[in-house]
């Protein structure tokens, strides 16, 4: 064995690398075989590693041995009278810590002497201190116990606490240790925030209490002062009774008293201008300014009141305790509206000993902290309990994919769900948390994000700046008369109003009347068609009908177009439907460099195109498109989209194409109502003419949103829709042909009768539709009216009611009408009338037989899928060699030829699937140079099959 | 005790290390909790050398005294390690403690193994955290033998404490930083194969990626390994890039167990060697690449790895409980066998398994023109790709099995469900769910894995 061992270990790695082994002891032990008696000299398990720990035969055992079934969060306390006790838990369910003891593991995470700082009286000072000490952070499990935790510690004042601070912890409490150090720096960051908050809204009620405090001393300084004053003059001069004595020490007592407490106060206000050494410990500036002069002003007065009452100047102000109250405490006070009001708190005689420790009952934790303050950090600790909720893994890619996406907004919309553009606080902004909502512009950058590629990926689409601190805003807010939160703290003051703020007020707005979104992005589609729109071909074949007047005249336009395009040969259709070079098109932005969408460009393409100037150019010469609309659109040989209603679009069009994207559009006298997306084509002339009179008796439902219900689709959302396509794929063998066609860009259309049952597949098959939207809004989940032509442009994916009335006639009348145009889904009947699909990239996500058992691991699996294909959309749009001619005496045919080469020979895919990929490299490009222009319709014309179950 | 005057203070030992560099470790301490005095220092380790802040010998008695705090109820099962980690702000330090039972003077003790550092480092040092904790608790599992045994614990836990002191004031200087300029690695290159082999490059990033990210990257040219360092780097996460190490041009720095890559340079005989302790250790398996003769060879997958790694610790541990005297301590070169396990030192092994999506991704990305952000912006694609896929790959083997109640025996239908057919890209994915969900391989190829092992070792007995 030794031999062996002594050979092998000589074993080289390479010729140059080798495992170092300078020596091989072996323990061998001859031995019978299979005998396992254990021996004296064999190690003790407790002394060894496991061979087969539990983690081997089931990795999501390892949080097994906790006693509570999910995460959540303690806040304990250190109690003077009773020792640690458990104080809240967040969600506050008592199932939700199962069996697990909180008293015992209070105990253990208040065990730990974090703070170890003097608290009382230092030697050398004549008055209590308050200690400031900053908050601590431990990590700690009880491996028994199965339970690790995150503890914050932190401590708050208390004017009848030992030392006057109250220890309290928050603690995150889990099974997996390894999800708490992971995402230290986050909980780290969300704790802080909350401790902050909590110990803001403390130094408030501290002092207050404070305040209270010193009005009572100074009565009960004031009522000692008179009696013995009373005393003084009822007795013999020179002559004092125990009892004056008594009153005389008494009233010593109260001066100290009220000397300690100024100081405090004194301690309490200069709380804000000691540096801090917690780098994560960032307060609301504006609160820290408003509570510092708030403790100023106090200090102020009581610097004034607390001097020495002499009897002569009490005797001259009034005989009684109220009496001097009434002037010196009593005052009314004025709040910001200029109105008097009666002082909301009437002191009270004190006795100059505090009661005993065990006597007095301690204030809970909402009474240490204002009520809001409170609240507020409560609140943020759900917040944080929410997000934090989970396994770690899908907690883990989440980030990582989160952060992978802002690097790649060029290709986001075409799958994936909005970013959120709070996202970035998570990782690199540390925003201070503020329970009156003063921090919307306290930024201080903290560290570099965690999860982020490199820098250049950045400058794909440049971050706003962020608004620097408007500190001097800040300091200019007034003053506060009282204590306490006035209204004006809860308003926005004039600082708050920052483009910036602006900004995020109108996209929460947004967020509430997405109708308003819709309604713009539906505008600008709107002057989009129009201003691409030409003027009816004479070589129509189809000649309108009477009654359809110019609605019919457009509509034979686009018919016509479409018509061509189906009479042209293969070859010509394809090149009609790749998509415009970027490179091509952004020579037209070169012409029009003022452009708003020009200085939006990220610089990447600008520079692709620099060295084919010349090139690009030449291409863009026999465009003779006004500038505006050159930059607005494609050129109608490059990029196929409709040609429709130009002359009832005309008169709106300035006014949609030149103004701001934000602009709101002129209510019009055609405006038909609206729904939650404000899908708005139908408010301008342009339905007038054909289906006048169905549009307008169900305009609502034409306008409904389908997804989001108006907001944003979320993951939840999408996850559920993952349950229904995988049903779709299991439940039609022609699952890949519909899916093909929605990936395709061609529109499908899904009839039914039964509502439900239309929405819950159209809310499935939405995932596959390449830029829905933010609010889904190229999904129409219901609809119960004929199609338009316009319905076309504007949705990608419809679901249509059947219906058996007349208006059913006219419903299926449109269908036949645009059957070339569109793929009808029969839900009843369980047939597709699509175009054949013979291609391979699908197959795997539409393949009926598929094992993958939940909707919500088919989610996962399409998005995989379909970030596949954006991926490869990419490469093929930005791959500059495809898209250029190598030499000028290159013709386009050569590029084309390239282009198709590349989509079969270097990515295999065959016509099908290049079609896919062209659509998706088409939205793109349009994403890219023209990001507030989606719409564009680009169908071409071939057989459709009918097929069935 | 019977005057009434308090036992006399053990003095506290302390030993300075020189630390080439600085060292970002104000000081490690071991503790224990003395069942008459309470907390104790017993040992005091500082780095000799550039400090960043320094700490009076009180200052670091009273820390190691605060990690102990609360200690007394533990109820924790014998042999355990557990760790607490202390941000103390007040402090403006950072502590990791590790906690464990060791045996002193013939008493149960509950000691402490603690190492601080300033709180300025706490984001240098949270990548690096998982690194020393498990290092640090294997030193405790031979120091608790040796404890056991009535020996000074001390000089076993020197072993590892002076290495990770090394290992922190390396990373100091030569981490790999979060963010990777891409024109610092070879996807800048114009075209492929303009800095090294097609071939080898996506051999190294595919089998790189099979093995979780875990690489060595050795040499003779300091920037030729540090290139590839980088760009093997790419395809991390940002935390486990500041898990990483650049090659030091003049003399290398030795192995270290736990870093993700790290780039070694060869000595002037043209040799690198590799403890094979050290390399077995790893969490990961690893690739080593060398980038003088380009080749690309891999450590067997996790389960393999996980499996022959607790062989050879127990391996290790046992020799350490047979060793007869205190002055025996095993060194880290030595090879341990034993009867029922040899290690096979040919760790390293070629890359056997083939993959597409390395090699499409390799393909694809020198289309696209450098310079711009572009081939960063396909990057970040690939790597969102891999890791909904590893993802997928996880919630799909959860669904099969019940979250792991149930034995995996679908794996056929995994890999056409997802489109893993090819082994190299079912190892790549695997490998990225594993980091997810640490056992996966064991808990998926396990079975058969030590099935067989068993019938080797019994076919082998005769």
């Amino acid at each position: 064995m030794t031999q062996s061992a002594n050979a092998v270990s000589h074993a080289s790695l390479t010729n140059n690398t080798m495992i170092g082994s300078p020596d091989v002891v072996a323990f061998t032990k001859e031995d019978e075989y299979g005998q396992t008696s254990p021996e004296p000299w064999d190690l003790p398990e407790e002394f060894s590693v496991p061979l087969h720990p539990l983690a081997d035969s089931n990795p999501w055992a390892k949080t097994s041995y906790a006693k509570f079934t999910k995460d959540f969060i303690l806040i304990s306390e250190f109690s003077e009278q009773v020792g640690p006790q458990p104080l809240l838990t967040i969600p506050d369910e008592p199932k939700i810590c199962g069996t697990f003891d909180l008293n015992y593991f209070s105990l253990r995470i208040m065990s730990v002497d974090y703070q170890a700082s003097f608290v009382g009286h230092p030697p050398g000072s004549g008055y209590p201190r308050l200690s400031f000490v900053e908050d601590s952070r431990v990590v700690l499990g009880d491996s028994k116990e199965g339970a690790f935790a995150y503890v914050h510690h932190f401590t708050l004042y208390d004017l009848e606490a030992r030392g006057f601070v109250r220890p309290f912890c928050m603690a995150y409490i889990a099974a997996d240790e390894k999800k708490i150090m992971l995402q230290f720096q986050e909980l780290s960051l969300r704790f802080s925030q909350a401790s902050e908050c909590l110990k803001a809204g403390n130094r408030r009620a501290f002092a207050k209490e404070l305040q209270r405090k010193l009005q009572d001393l100074e009565y009960t300084h004031s009522v000692l002062q008179r009696e013995e004053g009373l005393q003084r003059e009822a007795g013999p001069q020179c002559v004092y009774s125990a009892h004056a004595v008594e009153k005389a020490n008494e009233l010593a007592n109260v001066e100290k008293s009220i000397y300690e407490h100024r100081d405090l106060l004194k301690q309490i206000c200069s709380y804000h201008r000691r540096p801090r050494r917690d780098p994560q410990a960032v307060a609301c500036r504006r609160c820290m300014t408003e509570c510092l002069s708030e403790c100023e002003e106090l200090l102020d007065k009581y610097a004034k009141l607390a001097e020495p009452v002499s009897h002569s100047e009490k005797g001259g102000k009034g005989e009684g305790g109220e009496g001097w109250l009434d002037d010196s405490r009593g005052e009314e006070e004025e709040d910001e509206d200029g109105v008097k009001r009666r002082p909301s708190y009437t002191p009270q005689l004190i006795k100059a000993k505090s009661a005993k420790c065990f006597d007095k009952r301690l204030k809970i934790l909402p009474e240490l902290c204002e009520g809001t303050f409170y609240e507020a950090a409560v609140e943020l600790l759900k917040e944080t309990e929410r997000s934090f909720r989970g396994d770690l893994c899908y907690l883990h890619t989440r980030r990582l994919d989160k952060a992978l996406r802002k690097n790649l907004r060029v290709v986001n919309f075409l799958f994936e769900e909005e970013l959120d553009d709070n996202a970035e606080d998570e990782s690199g902004t540390l925003r201070p948390f503020c329970a009156v909502n003063h921090s919307v512009d306290n930024h201080v950058h903290l560290n570099s994000p965690h999860i982020v590629l490199g820098p250049d990926t950045t400058q794909l689409h440049p971050s706003k700046p962020q608004d620097p601190l408007n500190v001097a805003s800040e300091t200019s807010t007034t003053r506060q008369s009282e204590l306490g939160l006035g209204e004006s703290q809860l308003e926005s003051s004039p600082s708050d109003q920052t483009l910036e703020t602006q900004e995020s007020s109108e996209e929460t707005k947004g967020s509430f009347s997405s109708d308003k979104s819709g309604l713009e992005l539906a505008e600008k589609r709107e002057s989009m068609a129009s201003m691409i729109s030409e003027g009816p071909d004479p070589d129509s074949d189809l000649t309108p009908e009477p009654d359809q007047n110019t609605d019919a005249g457009r509509e034979s336009s686009s018919e016509d177009v479409e018509t061509t395009a189906g009479e042209e040969d293969d070859g010509d259709h394809e090149r009609d439907q790749t998509p415009v070079s970027l490179l091509e098109v952004a020579s037209e932005l070169d012409d029009c460099d003022s452009l708003n969408e020009s200085k939006l460009l990220p610089p990447i393409d600008a520079a692709c195109c620099m060295p084919q100037e010349h090139f690009l150019h030449e291409a863009s010469a026999p465009d003779t498109m006004s500038s505006v609309q050159q930059n607005s659109h494609p050129k109608p040989s490059q990029i196929l989209v409709v040609n429709q209603e130009p002359q009832a679009l005309l008169p709106v069009q300035g006014e949609y194409t030149v103004g701001s994207p934000c602009s709101e559009s002129p209510p019009t006298s055609l405006e038909l109502p609206v729904g939650l997306l404000g899908d708005v084509a139908s408010q301008t002339s342009v339905e007038e003419g054909s289906d006048c009179t169905l549009s307008a008796s169900t305009g609502s439902d034409r306008a409904a949103s389908p997804l989001g219900y108006g907001g944003t689709v979320t993951l939840r959302e999408r996850k559920k829709a993952g349950q229904g396509a995988l049903r779709f794929v299991r439940q039609y063998p022609f699952a890949m042909q519909a899916l093909w066609c929605l990936l395709r860009g061609r529109t499908l259309v899904v009839i039914g009768s039964d509502e439900g049952r239309v929405r819950r597949l159209v809310l499935a098959l939405a995932l596959f539709v390449p830029s829905p939207g933010k609010c889904g809004e190229r999904v129409q989940a219901w609809l119960s009216c004929p199609l338009t032509l316009t319905d076309l442009l504007r949705w990608k994916l419809i679901g249509l009611q059947r219906v058996g009335s007349p208006v059913g006639s006219s419903l299926l009348y449109s269908l036949s009408r645009y059957s070339r145009y569109i793929s009808i889904l029969d839900v009843d009947m369980k047939t597709l009338r699509c175009p054949p699909y013979s291609g391979r990239l699908l197959a795997n996500i539409a393949d009926h037989r598929t094992y993958i058992r939940r909707g919500s691991t088919f989610f996962l699996h399409i998005q995989s899928t379909l970030c596949r294909l954006a991926a490869r959309a990419f490469l093929f749009t930005f791959t500059h060699h495809l898209h250029l001619p190598v030499s000028p005496v290159e013709g386009q045919e050569v590029v084309e030829s390239r282009r198709r080469s590349f989509l079969q020979e270097q990515l295999g895919l065959d016509k099908g699937d290049s079609q896919v990929l062209l659509y998706l490299s088409q939205l793109i490009t349009q994403q890219y140079l023209w990001p507030a222009n989606r719409s564009s319709f680009s169908f071409d014309y071939t057989t459709s099959v009918l097929y069935k179950i | 005790m019977s005057s009434g005057c308090p036992p006399q203070s053990p003095a506290v030992a302390k030993s300075e290390v020189a630390v080439e560099g600085e060292c970002p470790l104000l000081a490690a301490t071991f503790a224990y909790w003395d069942n008459i005095l309470g907390p104790r220092v017993r040992h005091i380790w500082t780095p000799k050398g550039d400090q960043l802040m320094f700490l009076n010998d009180g200052e670091i008695t009273f820390l190691a005294n605060h990690t102990l705090n609360g200690e007394i109820l533990r109820s924790a099962e014998c042999g355990a390690v557990d760790v607490k980690f202390f941000v103390l702000a007040e402090k403006g330090v950072i502590i990791v403690s590790l906690i464990f039972d060791g045996e002193l003077k013939g008493d149960k003790n509950t000691c402490a193994l603690s190492v601080i550092l300033p709180q300025t480092e706490l984001a240098f040092y949270l990548p690096l955290h998982t690194i020393c904790v498990e290092r640090l608790k294997h030193a405790i599992r031979k120091g608790r033998i040796w404890m056991q045994k009535g020996y000074n614990i001390i000089s076993v836990l020197s072993l590892e404490i002076v290495p990770i002191m090394e290992l922190l004031a390396s990373m100091k200087s030569h981490s790999v930083p979060e963010d990777i300029d891409i024109k610092d690695t070879v996807l800048n290159d114009d075209d492929i194969g303009d800095s090294c082999h097609e071939d080898f490059l996506h051999k190294a990033v595919s089998s790189h990626l099979q093995t979780c990210g875990c690489s060595i990257v050795v040499g003779s040219n300091p920037e030729k390994v540090n290139k590839i360092v980088r760009t093997l780097c790419l395809f991390l996460t940002p935390a486990e890039r500041k898990s990483s190490r650049l090659c030091r041009s003049g003399s290398s720095f030795k192995y270290d167990t736990g870093l993700f890559v790290q780039g070694l340079l060869k000595d002037s005989t043209g040799s690198f060697v590799l403890p094979f302790r050290q390399v077995l250790y790893s969490p990961y398996p690893t690739t080593h690449i060398d980038v003088d003769i380009n080749t690309v060879k891999q450590m067997p997958p996790c389960h393999e790895h996980t499996y022959n790694q607790r062989r050879y610790m127990r391996s290790e541990l046992s020799a350490l409980w047979k060793t007869d005297s205190e002055e025996d301590i095993p060194l880290d070169t030595i090879i341990h066998t034993d009867e029922t396990f040899t290690p096979d030192l040919n760790v390293f092994q070629d890359v056997m398994h083939k993959d597409t999506l390395v090699k499409s991704f390799i393909d694809e990305v020198f289309m696209l023109k450098p310079g711009l952000s572009l081939r960063s912006a396909y990057l970040a694609q690939f790597l969102l790709l891999l890791h909904r896929k590893a993802l997928t790959l996880l919630k799909y083997i959860e669904d099969e099995t019940q979250k792991g109640k149930k034995p995996f025996r679908s794996l056929r239908n995994l890999k056409s469900d997802l489109d893993l057919m090819k082994e190299g890209d079912l190892g790549i994915i695997m490998a990225f769910a594993e980091k997810l969900r640490a056992g996966l391989h064991s808990f998926v190829f396990g079975k058969s894995f030590y099935t067989s092992v068993q019938e080797r070792d019994i076919l082998m007995s005769f």
